[in-house]
């Protein structure tokens, strides 16, 4: 899926991230002390159970987090924009070693720091996301089209207008038609009898080709016709696709996709994820594939982060994780699901349930419901520390821990 | 009346035999009826003591209001479920009286929804208490001490007697719903998607708790859910329902062996589990569920099915269908006049797209068995005039060791397919 040139460069790289919550109990760590990289084109999967902080992880590279009552209380969400190669235009070529990149032209910037005007210009533009319920990220009174629309009238004004076949320096009511910031009698100017009339239904048509080039890149059919449908006319597998035609649009760097088939029926998330896969590989777009569905994220991912009450626990290439999880949650959730020969009654399911994330204490947030913790697991905070290159792990049993005895997997605590 | 039905093996506790509900589509001022959503279209199958059986499908193909319908919830519209009663199957809608007393405290549901199940202003005493209550089985100290009683075999205690739903974790609350259905110690529990809002720790919980319970208790259950892996953990046969009707029935280590109905196969490939191999393929299906209220003529997969032949049930519902995303062509249709489901005149407003369909209907663009059923295409300016075989609906045909499937297909053509 991927390959060694591509792994060098991270699109964007979490370094320990706090999101808390103000909540009338206290302050609720949701993500506390996060790290990792986005490699350059590559599927990162992050799984957890329902409120372990992987929508929160996912929604801070986009800022989409209400504050209050969200606090940003530390760490740095960096990304990194690329400058796509001139010779091929990101296909890849021998000038851009078939990164499709031109090097050395990246710039960096701090997500979390930017100004709100500065990431309005990167959010679904650069950075997409899709969510889980395309039901409620769509808004129900604009039909599909001019929901699209409203991507390329706020990212691509310029393209719009060359499209249309105006001169790059129109100014007036025409460009603000085209980036979407109509002033007091724009549009009574744009509808009277004459040029600017003429020259806005140019645009106008070449936003609908714009939009209906976007949709078809999703294999829906008669992407025409559906431009003019409300969302509540379509399916839910359709009105995904429509939003994964919105991510796109821009062909951004990185595409965060929130649970993207969980409101799905099975036969519908194959489709669905066959077509993000495409997509991804052929744009050199970077995901991260946020889930609970750990057989989905397998599929689907080059790498796997394994979240828990607001830290990550394990991360590594999917195959490593998988074929060799170190952590006993890992494990644990491994075990959890049904397999074709797991006797009945004999899941293994772990015991306890999610622990307050309320001024948390300095132990191993796993402890207490781990199988294997020793006296030293409820004193100390594993860190997540490399194993192999690529896998780490927060956890004493791969660790020396500083003081007492250390877990194994041999020793079962009751 | 059709009281006593065939099958009377001594352990049959519930009988459903061709069930139907369907929903009036009501429309206009006066509220006219104009046609019928058909939830569950005739649908029969056997539950006997201390089984559990599956019945699985996409949403919207009726596994819930089935459901429902064997807990008594709703009323079929015909055929009915019937109940072992002292030694005879009786109907459960026209049970009266004690009878039906009897029938719904032997039948209990857990629903999926646990915040929406269990009363936000009742305490858990009152909640698991009620049926006690309502039965005269318990009352004031011995009521606390049977509650606590129910709510030590789900996992719960004593402390957890005074307090309110929302102070309870998914889990939780999905397990107080589970000691309420075992209050009057039931026959048989209808569990709608009892942990399809659980995280995969917290499933694998419930799960092996229903287990235990059922061993204890010699319990039945009837298991709706949308998860293949769960089901085949925990079910001892399956029905496998797909708009309304059974696609296949039969035990299921046999049915995840080797599928007789082309549908259970895509629904298994659509989700192979954790310990298959990482690069086996996914595979979905095209399209979305026809409409309930006009379900397709003969076999209701044909229209996604990829092993569709000329005799699955091709009718003028197809080339609309098809038309309606083909460019071009249904901007310009003007009027279909039906003779049959199978025959049908469809006038343009012009010549060009008439032709453009009939020449359509005779090239690669539409599917291969598609062409083959097709007995008349006539072009007559801007009228082309389409029939179809006339085919009867696929009936569900009794197949080898107790195994039911409605399909045209051989096994072995289905598994051939498979390995293609």
């Amino acid at each position: 899926m991927l390959d060694e040139r591509h792994c060098a460069a991270p699109v964007a790289s979490v370094r320990d991230l706090k999101v808390y919550f103000q909540s009338k109990r206290g302050i609720v760590h949701a993500v506390d002390g996060v790290s990792f990289d986005i490699r350059d084109g590559e599927t990162l999967g992050l799984v957890g159970e329902t409120g372990c902080g992987k929508s929160v992880t996912g929604r801070s590279f986009l800022r989409l987090l209400p504050v209050p009552p969200c606090i940003l209380a530390g760490g740095s969400v960096t990304f990194h924009t690329h400058v796509v190669c001139k010779a091929c235009a990101g296909v890849g070529c021998e000038a851009c070693d078939g990164t499709g990149r031109q090097a050395g032209r990246d710039r960096s910037v701090d997500l979390l720091g930017i100004s709100s005007e500065d990431m309005r210009r990167i959010r679904g533009d650069r950075i997409a996301m899709i969510f889980q319920d395309p039901g409620k990220a769509l808004n129900p009174t604009l039909p599909i089209g001019a929901q699209i629309a409203e991507v390329f009238l706020q990212h691509r004004t310029e393209e719009l207008i060359a499209l249309a076949g105006l001169p790059p320096d129109t100014v007036g009511a025409i460009r603000r038609f085209a980036s979407q910031s109509p002033r007091f009698g724009d549009g009574w100017l744009l509808s009277l009898p004459g040029p600017r009339r003429a020259q806005r239904l140019r645009v106008e048509e070449s936003l609908a080709k714009m939009v209906a080039d976007a949709l078809a890149e999703t294999q829906v059919p008669n992407p025409g016709k559906l431009m003019a449908r409300y969302p509540h006319e379509l399916s839910g597998g359709m009105r995904q696709r429509v939003m994964i035609a919105q991510a796109l649009a821009c062909n951004p760097d990185l595409l965060i996709a929130d649970e993207p088939t969980t409101a799905l029926d099975v036969t519908v998330e194959a489709r669905i994820l066959e077509l993000i896969r495409n997509l991804q590989q052929r744009r050199k777009t970077s995901v991260l594939y946020i889930s609970h569905d750990l057989s989905l994220v397998r599929r689907i991912s080059d790498r796997v982060a394994v979240m828990y009450a607001g830290r990550i626990v394990e991360i590594g290439t999917t195959a490593e994780v998988f074929a060799n999880p170190r952590h006993p949650y890992t494990r644990g959730l491994m075990a959890a699901v049904p397999g074709a020969d797991t006797p009945r009654g004999k899941l293994a399911a772990i015991r306890g349930t999610v622990p307050e994330l309320v001024d948390p204490p300095t132990a191993c947030r796993f402890a207490g419901r781990c199988p294997h913790e020793t006296g030293t697991c409820r004193s100390n905070d594993p860190v997540l520390e490399a194993i192999t290159p690529s896998q780490s792990v927060a956890c004493f049993i791969d660790h020396p821990a500083q003081s007492g005895e250390r877990p194994t997997y041999e020793r079962v605590t009751k | 009346m059709r009281a006593a039905v065939a099958p009377q093996a001594d352990d049959l506790i519930l009988s459903v035999r061709e069930v139907k509900k369907h929903y009036p589509i009501r429309e206009g001022a006066l509220q006219r009826v104009v046609g019928h959503v058909r939830a569950v279209d005739g649908v029969s199958f056997d539950i006997r003591r201390g089984e559990t059986v599956g019945l699985v499908g996409e949403s919207g193909c009726g596994k819930t209001t089935l459901g429902r319908v064997i807990a008594a919830l709703a009323d079929p519209t015909d055929g009915g479920v019937h109940y072992s009663m002292d030694g005879e199957m009786r109907r459960i809608d026209r049970l009266e009286g004690k009878a039906a007393q009897t029938f719904r405290r032997n039948c209990q549901m857990v629903f999926q929804d646990s915040f929406a199940s269990l009363n936000p202003r009742h305490l858990v005493i009152d909640l698991v208490g009620r049926p006690l209550k309502v039965y005269n089985e318990a009352a004031s100290a011995d009521l606390v001490e049977r509650v606590v009683e129910l709510l030590e075999q789900v996992g719960l205690g004593r402390q957890h007697l005074f307090r309110y739903p929302h102070q309870f974790s998914g889990g939780q609350r999905q397990r107080i719903s589970i000691a309420r259905a075992l209050a009057l110690n039931p026959e048989i529990i209808v569990l709608d998607e009892p942990t399809s809002a659980l995280d995969v720790s917290v499933q694998a919980q419930i799960l092996n708790l229903l287990n235990d319970l059922q061993k204890e208790r010699n319990l039945a259950y009837l298991f709706v859910t949308h998860d293949l892996s769960v089901v085949r953990h925990m079910a001892d046969r399956l029905v496998v329902m797909y708009l309304g009707k059974v696609a296949e029935a039969g035990e299921t280590q046999a049915i995840f062996d080797s599928p007789h109905h082309p549908y259970t196969r895509e629904l298994m490939a659509a989700k192979p589990d954790l310990e298959a191999e990482a690069n086996v393929e996914i595979r979905g299906l095209e399209g979305t569920v026809p409409d309930p209220a006009r379900p397709p003529q003969g076999c209701r997969f044909h229209t996604r099915c990829e092993l569709a032949t000329s005799a699955c049930g091709w009718e003028i519902d197809d080339i609309v269908r098809w038309l309606e995303d083909a460019p071009g062509m249904f901007e310009h249709l003007v009027g279909v006049e039906r003779t049959s489901e199978f025959a049908a005149e469809l006038a343009f407003d012009n010549e060009e797209a008439a032709g453009l369909l009939s020449m359509a209907v005779r090239s690669e663009q539409v599917p291969e068995a598609m062409r083959a059923a097709m007995r008349r295409l006539n072009l007559d300016g801007t009228k082309v005039e389409i029939e179809f075989e006339d085919v009867g609906e696929v009936e569900l045909t009794v197949r080898d060791d107790g195994r039911m499937a409605a399909c045209v297909l051989t096994p072995e053509e289905v598994a051939s397919w498979k390995n293609s």
